[in-house]
C-alpha cells in the first residue's frame, strides 16, 4: 500500500511542474492527448542518439535513472550524464565519442546494481555505482606483415620518412584502407616534412596497432531470462565484426565475421541456450548470426538505408531513409509496408507490460512522434522541435516514461497516461477523401445554346468559311516565316551545320544596363565529330543617339554542343534627360558571310534616369 | 483691343496652356504686381504638367522592398497584398489563368501595377530579367517627379517663374486666394514637397486648422514624401470637417501602402454610402480585390461599375477576361464586342474576339479577327498575336503551322518565354531533345515565376537520366505553383530515387 502511495505522490510532483510550464495552448493540446508533459527543460543543451540513452536503476532502489551519453560539441566535452527527476545528479567526462550506453547485471552481489557499459572508439568503459570500474579494450586486429616491415624499418632510422610515406601508398593500392592502422592513415596524412620527422621520433617506442571502432553496443542475458539477470555484451565493430563478451570475466565468448558493417544489434534469446541475433548493416541488408554457427545469412534485403530497427516478439520493424516503414518476419518476408509523411530521424520500441502491448516510437523530421501498434497509426504526440533521441522505459518510479532529446538541445520527459488506450485497429476506412470533391464545372449558358443553334443551322457555311480562312492564313504565316528565314531574323538557326540558340536577358535599372547573352550550339552531340561553332561574332544594331554598347563587337571562341554560353554586354542609356526606351537588336554573324545566322530582338526597360535631388 | 487678361482667362480655359502663359507673362512684364495674371500664370504653368494624384501609382523597388511601413510582415494570406491568395483557398490557379512575367495572374486590362507582382526579396527583384513590359520605377518618390520637375525647368531658360527660396511662405499664407495657387504651382509643377509642406502648414495654421483643403494638401505632401501616418492623421481629419472623394481615395491609397487593403476597402465602402454608385470608389474596390487575387470579388464589384457607368473600359475588360478564363468565352465575346462597339479598335481587342471565337467555336470569326490583329499590331504585340495563332493551329491538329507561328512569336519578342517553352514541346515532338533542353533552359531563365517550363525541363532531364537538373528544376516548379500534382508526384518520385540503394 504505502508503495502504491509514493507513486501518486511522484506523479503529483511531475505533473505539478508541468502546469508551471506550460501555456494555455498546450493545455487546450493536453486534454485529447493520452501524455502528461512531465518536464520540458528548453536549455538542456544534450546532443546524443537513441543508443546513447538508457534507464538503470543504478542503486539497485527501485529509482530508475537516466543515463545519457552525452557527445558534447561533436569534438570535446564528452560526458556521461546522470539525470533524477528533472535534474543531473553525477556527470563523468569520457575521452572519445560514445558510440552506445547500455546497463548491465554482472555478478550476482545484493543489492542487485547493474554496470554501465559506455562504448566509445575501440574500448568498453565500465561504470559502477557511477565510478569508473573497469576498460576493456576489443582484441587488436593483425597488422599487415608489410606495413610492419616498414614501420619497423622506420623506426631503426633505416628509412627516411619520404620513403616511407611513398612505400606506404604503393601499399595502399593493393589493400583496402581498412585493413591500415591508424597510425598510416595519420601519418599519410601529414604533408610537412618535419613533421612527418617528428611524427616518426614520437612514436618510435610505441608497439604499433591496429584497433577497431565500436558501432554499437547491446546486451544477450547469459542464461536466465530475468530483468536482473547476468548479460553478456555484443558489440558490433567498423571492422565487420560482431563480438560477444562476457562481463564478468571480460573475455570474449564468441566473435562473428559478416559481410558489411554492422550500424544495430538487435538480438532474441539467451546466450546459453539459444540465440539469434540480427545485425542491420551499412549496405542495407540484415544479416543473421546463430548460437550454433559462425557463418552469417542475409535474412532481409532492403530498398533503402536503415535508420531504426525494432523488434516486436517475432516480427522486425524497419524505418528506413525513404520513408517507408516495414514489418518483416525473422525469415525474411515482408508483411506490410508504410509510407511515412515525412523523414524518420530516430525510433524506439514502448513495451507496456502494465497493458501487455509493445509498440513502435517513430520520431520524423516533422517534430512528430509517431506510435505504431502492429501496422496502425494509435497516436501522435507533437514534439517542439525535430526528435533527436527517443527512450521508452521505467523512469523514476513511473513505469511508461517517453524521454525525448530534441535537436535544439532540449529535453522532454513524459507520461503515459494511466487512461490511454492504444486500440488495435486502424481508425480511417472507406474511399478516400477526393473522391467526393466536386470539379468547378461553369453552366451552360443561355448564350452557349443559342450559339449551338447558329452552329447547327449553318454548319457547313462556317466549316468552309473557317477552311478557307486556316488556309489563307497558313500561306501567310509560311509566307512571313520565309522571311524571317531569309533575312536569318529569328533567334534560333535552322542551319543544319549550325545550329544556334540565342537569347537574352536584361539587368540592371539604368542609365547602366547588363545584356546577359546566351548562346547555345544546340547540335546533337557526337564522339567523332566535336560539331564545334567557330568563327562567330556578335553584334548590335541600336539607336547610337540612345545607348552606348561596350564591346560593340563580341568574339566568340568556339562554341561546343551543349553547353550555354554566356557573354555579358555593358549598355549605357545615354539620353538621360527623358525617358528613353527603345529596341536593341543582337546579331550573330560568321566571318566572311554578309548574313546573319542568327538575330534577336531585345526591347530595353526605360532607363531610370541619374537623379540629382 | 480687347483686355489681354480677359484674353489669357479664356486662353486658360480653352486649355491653350502654352499661350496663356505668354499672355499672362506680358501683362506682368508691364505690372509685376498683377496678382491676377501671376495666379492665372502660375496655375496654367500647373495645369501644363498637372497629373491626377488618385491615378498615378507605381511603387518602385525601393518602396516593396524597403518596405517597413506595413503593420504586418507575414501576413495571413487574404488580408494583404503581399501574399495574395493561393489557387488552394479560392484564388485563380496557374494552370488555368497564366501568370504574368512577374508572377501575378494576368489581369484583363493593364494600369500601373498589374504586370508585376511583389517580388519576395531584393535579390528576387533585381534578377527578375526586365523588358519593356515588367520593368518596374526602382523609387517612385524621387525619379519621376524630379524628371517631370526638371523637364519644366528646361522649358524655360531663362529661369523659373517663381524663386522658391525668396518666397515668404508666411506672407502668402495668409492670403487664401494667392496661397492655394502658389501651393498647386509648387507641388505639381516645382515638384519641391519640401516646400509645398511648408507653405500648406503654415496656411492650415492660418486658416485656424478650419479649412479641409488644406488639410488635403499636408496629408498630400505627407503621402508623397512617405510618412504615411502622418498622411493618414490629416487625411482622417479633413473627411472629419467635410466628407470629399479625392480625401477618401487617397486615404486609401495610404491604407494599401501599409498593407491593410482590408481596411481600405472598408474605407470606400462607407463612403459608398455618401456617394453611392460611384464609379472611382467602386473601380477602386475591385483593383484591390484583384491585387489580392479574390477573383469572383473582382469581377462581383467590377459588375457593380458597370451599373453605374455602362461605358467603363477597365470593368468590362477585366470582367470578360474573367469570363474567358472560368470557360465562358462566349460570354466573353458579347464583352469585347461591346467594347468595339464603343469605337476601340486596336490589337489585344481582335486577339481576344480571335481567341474567345476560336473556344466558343465561332470558328468562321476566328482568324479573321486574328488577320486583322496581325495587321495593326507592333512588335511586342505580335509576338503574343502569333502565339495565340499557334494554339489555334495546335487546336486544328496543324503542328508545322503552330511551329511557325511560335518561331515568329520568339522572332518578334525575344523575352516571350511562353512561346520559348510551347517550341520546346513541339521540338521534342521532332525529336530534336538537345534543343529543346535549350529552348525550355531559356523558358525559365526569362521567367523563373512560371512553373511550366521548370517542371517540362524536369520531366525531360528525368526521362534522360539527369536527375541533379530534373530535381533542382522540380523544386523550382513546386515553388512556383505549390499546388502542382504532377511536380509534386516528381519530386515524391526522385525523393524515392535519392533514398534508394
Amino acid at each position: 500500500m504505502v508503495a502504491i502511495y509514493i507513486t501518486l505522490l511522484q506523479v503529483f510532483i511531475l505533473s505539478s511542474i508541468y502546469i508551471k510550464m506550460t501555456s494555455e495552448d498546450q493545455d487546450e493540446k493536453e486534454k485529447h492527448s493520452n501524455w502528461l508533459n512531465a518536464h520540458y527543460d528548453p536549455v538542456a543543451g544534450f546532443y546524443t542518439f537513441s543508443t546513447c540513452i538508457t534507464f538503470a536503476d543504478l542503486n539497485g532502489d527501485g529509482d530508475h535513472k537516466l543515463v545519457i551519453a552525452d557527445l558534447g560539441t561533436g569534438l570535446y566535452n564528452m560526458t556521461i550524464k546522470v539525470l533524477k527527476g528533472t535534474s543531473i545528479i553525477q556527470e563523468n567526462t569520457l575521452l572519445d565519442l560514445p558510440t552506445g550506453v547500455t546497463s548491465v547485471y554482472m555478478d550476482l552481489a545484493e543489492p542487485r546494481t547493474p554496470g554501465v557499459v559506455v562504448a566509445s572508439g575501440s574500448g568498453l568503459f565500465v561504470y559502477k555505482s557511477m565510478r569508473p570500474y573497469y576498460k576493456y579494450n576489443l582484441p587488436l586486429l593483425p597488422v599487415l606483415p608489410e606495413e610492419a616491415v616498414l614501420w619497423d624499418q622506420a623506426n631503426n632510422e633505416n628509412l627516411d620518412p619520404l620513403t616511407l610515406a611513398e612505400a606506404l601508398d604503393g601499399l595502399k593500392k593493393s589493400h583496402p584502407t581498412s585493413s591500415f592502422t591508424a597510425r598510416t592513415s595519420h601519418f599519410l596524412q601529414i604533408e610537412n616534412d618535419a613533421d612527418a620527422r617528428q611524427f616518426v621520433d614520437d612514436h618510435k617506442h610505441k608497439p604499433l596497432k591496429r584497433e577497431t571502432v565500436i558501432t554499437c553496443v547491446t546486451t544477450i542475458k547469459k542464461s536466465m531470462a530475468e530483468d536482473d539477470a547476468i548479460s553478456c555484451i555484443v558489440v558490433g565493430t567498423e571492422h565487420k565484426q560482431v563480438y560477444i563478451i562476457d562481463s564478468e570475466a571480460f573475455t570474449p565468448l564468441q566473435d562473428y565475421e559478416i559481410a558489411s558493417v554492422p550500424v544495430i544489434v538487435n538480438v532474441s534469446g539467451l546466450f546459453d541456450v539459444d540465440f539469434r541475433m540480427f545485425a542491420a548493416c551499412r549496405d542495407g541488408c540484415v544479416y543473421v548470426l546463430k548460437k550454433d554457427s559462425l557463418q552469417s545469412r542475409v535474412c532481409i534485403e532492403l530498398d533503402s538505408s536503415i535508420v531504426g530497427m525494432e523488434r516486436i516478439h517475432k516480427h522486425l520493424i524497419f524505418a528506413l531513409a525513404d520513408k517507408t516503414f516495414s514489418c518483416y518476419t525473422t525469415r525474411g518476408k515482408q508483411i506490410w509496408n508504410l509510407q511515412l509523411p515525412a523523414d524518420v530521424l530516430c525510433t524506439a520500441v514502448m513495451d507496456h507490460r502494465a497493458k501487455g502491448f509493445k509498440a513502435v516510437l517513430v520520431g520524423l523530421d516533422n517534430s512528430e512522434v509517431r506510435v505504431y501498434r502492429e501496422k496502425n497509426l494509435v497516436d501522435i504526440i507533437k514534439l517542439n522541435d525535430r526528435p533527436q533521441a527517443l527512450c521508452f522505459g521505467r523512469y523514476g518510479r513511473e513505469d511508461s516514461t517517453l524521454v525525448a532529446v530534441l535537436a535544439s538541445g532540449a529535453l522532454q520527459v513524459m507520461i503515459l497516461k494511466r487512461t490511454a488506450e492504444y486500440a488495435d485497429h486502424s481508425s480511417h476506412k472507406g474511399p478516400p477523401m477526393s473522391q467526393k470533391m466536386k470539379l468547378n464545372i461553369p453552366k451552360k449558358t443561355q448564350l452557349f445554346v443559342d450559339q449551338t443553334v447558329r452552329e447547327r443551322e449553318n454548319g457547313t457555311k462556317m466549316f468552309q468559311n473557317f477552311q478557307h480562312d486556316l488556309q489563307l492564313m497558313r500561306l501567310s504565316v509560311a509566307q512571313t516565316y520565309l522571311k524571317g528565314l531569309q533575312s536569318s531574323m529569328t533567334p534560333l538557326s535552322d542551319d543544319p551545320s549550325m545550329p544556334l540558340k540565342l537569347s537574352a536577358t536584361v539587368r540592371g535599372i539604368g542609365p547602366v544596363f547588363q545584356m546577359l547573352l546566351t548562346i547555345e550550339n544546340t547540335a546533337a552531340i557526337s564522339l567523332n565529330d566535336p560539331k564545334l561553332a567557330t568563327g562567330l561574332i556578335v553584334l548590335f544594331k541600336y539607336s547610337d543617339t540612345i545607348y552606348s554598347i561596350k564591346p560593340l563587337v563580341l568574339e566568340l571562341p568556339a562554341l561546343a554542343p551543349e553547353i550555354s554560353y554566356k557573354f555579358a554586354v555593358r549598355i549605357h542609356c545615354i539620353a538621360s534627360d527623358r525617358p528613353a526606351q527603345d529596341t536593341i537588336t543582337a546579331l550573330i554573324v560568321k566571318r566572311g558571310t554578309k548574313k546573319p545566322l542568327v538575330t534577336a530582338n531585345i526591347s530595353m526597360p526605360v532607363s531610370e534616369g541619374v537623379i540629382v535631388v | 483691343m480687347m483686355d489681354p487678361m480677359f484674353i489669357a482667362l479664356s486662353k486658360y480655359r480653352r486649355r491653350k496652356y502654352g499661350e496663356c502663359v505668354e499672355n499672362c507673362t506680358q501683362i506682368l512684364d508691364k505690372n509685376p504686381y498683377d496678382q491676377a495674371a501671376w495666379a492665372l500664370k502660375a496655375k496654367a504653368l500647373t495645369q501644363q504638367v498637372y497629373i491626377d494624384e488618385i491615378e498615378s501609382e507605381e511603387q518602385g523597388i525601393a518602396e516593396m522592398l524597403m518596405d517597413d511601413t506595413s503593420i504586418a510582415q507575414f501576413a495571413r494570406p487574404g488580408t494583404s497584398l503581399k501574399q495574395p491568395t493561393s489557387a488552394s483557398i479560392g484564388g485563380p490557379s496557374p494552370a488555368v489563368r497564366p501568370v504574368s512575367q512577374a508572377g501575378r495572374p494576368l489581369s484583363g486590362f493593364v494600369r500601373p501595377g498589374t504586370q508585376s507582382g511583389r517580388p519576395g526579396t531584393m535579390e528576387q527583384a533585381l534578377k527578375t530579367p526586365r523588358t519593356a513590359q515588367t520593368a518596374r520605377l526602382v523609387t517612385s518618390a524621387s525619379g519621376r517627379f524630379v524628371r517631370l520637375g526638371t523637364a519644366s525647368m528646361l522649358s524655360h531658360p531663362d529661369g523659373p517663374f517663381i524663386n522658391l527660396q525668396r518666397l515668404n511662405y508666411g506672407k502668402y499664407a495668409a492670403k487664401p486666394n494667392l496661397a492655394k495657387v502658389l501651393f498647386e504651382y509648387i507641388f505639381h509643377h516645382e515638384n519641391d514637397v519640401r516646400n509645398a509642406l511648408e507653405l500648406a502648414a503654415q496656411a492650415t495654421g492660418c486658416a485656424q486648422y478650419k479649412d479641409w483643403w488644406w488639410k488635403l494638401q499636408v496629408g498630400k505632401c505627407y503621402h508623397r514624401l512617405g510618412m504615411f501616418r502622418e498622411a493618414e492623421r490629416q487625411y482622417k481629419s479633413a473627411l472629419k470637417q467635410q466628407v470629399m472623394l479625392d480625401t477618401v481615395l487617397l486615404l486609401g491609397k495610404v491604407y494599401l501602402r501599409l498593407d491593410q487593403p482590408l481596411q481600405a476597402v472598408a474605407l470606400y465602402k462607407q463612403s459608398l454610402e455618401k456617394f453611392p454608385n460611384d464609379t472611382t470608389l467602386l473601380v477602386a474596390i475591385s483593383r484591390i480585390y484583384d491585387g489580392m487575387n479574390m477573383i469572383e470579388d473582382t469581377t462581383k464589384w467590377y459588375k457593380e461599375v458597370l451599373i453605374s457607368d455602362g461605358v467603363n473600359v477597365e470593368a468590362i475588360a477585366s470582367i470578360a477576361a474573367n469570363y474567358f478564363y472560368t470557360d465562358q468565352p462566349e460570354i466573353a465575346i458579347r464583352l469585347y464586342r461591346r467594347l468595339i462597339q464603343m469605337g476601340l479598335y486596336n490589337v489585344e481587342l481582335f486577339n481576344n474576339i480571335g481567341l474567345c471565337c476560336f473556344y466558343a467555336q465561332h470558328y468562321d470569326m476566328t482568324l479573321k479577327c486574328f488577320e486583322r490583329a496581325v495587321a495593326i499590331a507592333t512588335d511586342e504585340q505580335l509576338a503574343d498575336v502569333w502565339y495565340n495563332i499557334s494554339h489555334l493551329a495546335l487546336g486544328v491538329g496543324d503542328n508545322n503551322m503552330a511551329y511557325q507561328c511560335l518561331r515568329l512569336a520568339v522572332a518578334a519578342d525575344n523575352g516571350h518565354t511562353e512561346a520559348y517553352n510551347n517550341l520546346a514541346v513541339l521540338e521534342l515532338r521532332r525529336g530534336d531533345v538537345e534543343r529543346a533542353k535549350a529552348l525550355f533552359r531559356s523558358s525559365a531563365e526569362l521567367n523563373p515565376l512560371a512553373y511550366e517550363p521548370h517542371y517540362n525541363q524536369a520531366t525531360l532531364s528525368e526521362s534522360l537520366g539527369d536527375l541533379q537538373t530534373s530535381y533542382s528544376s522540380v523544386l523550382k516548379s513546386v515553388e512556383a505553383f505549390p499546388d502542382h500534382v504532377d511536380s509534386k508526384n516528381l519530386l515524391v518520385k526522385l525523393k524515392e530515387h535519392f533514398a534508394s540503394l
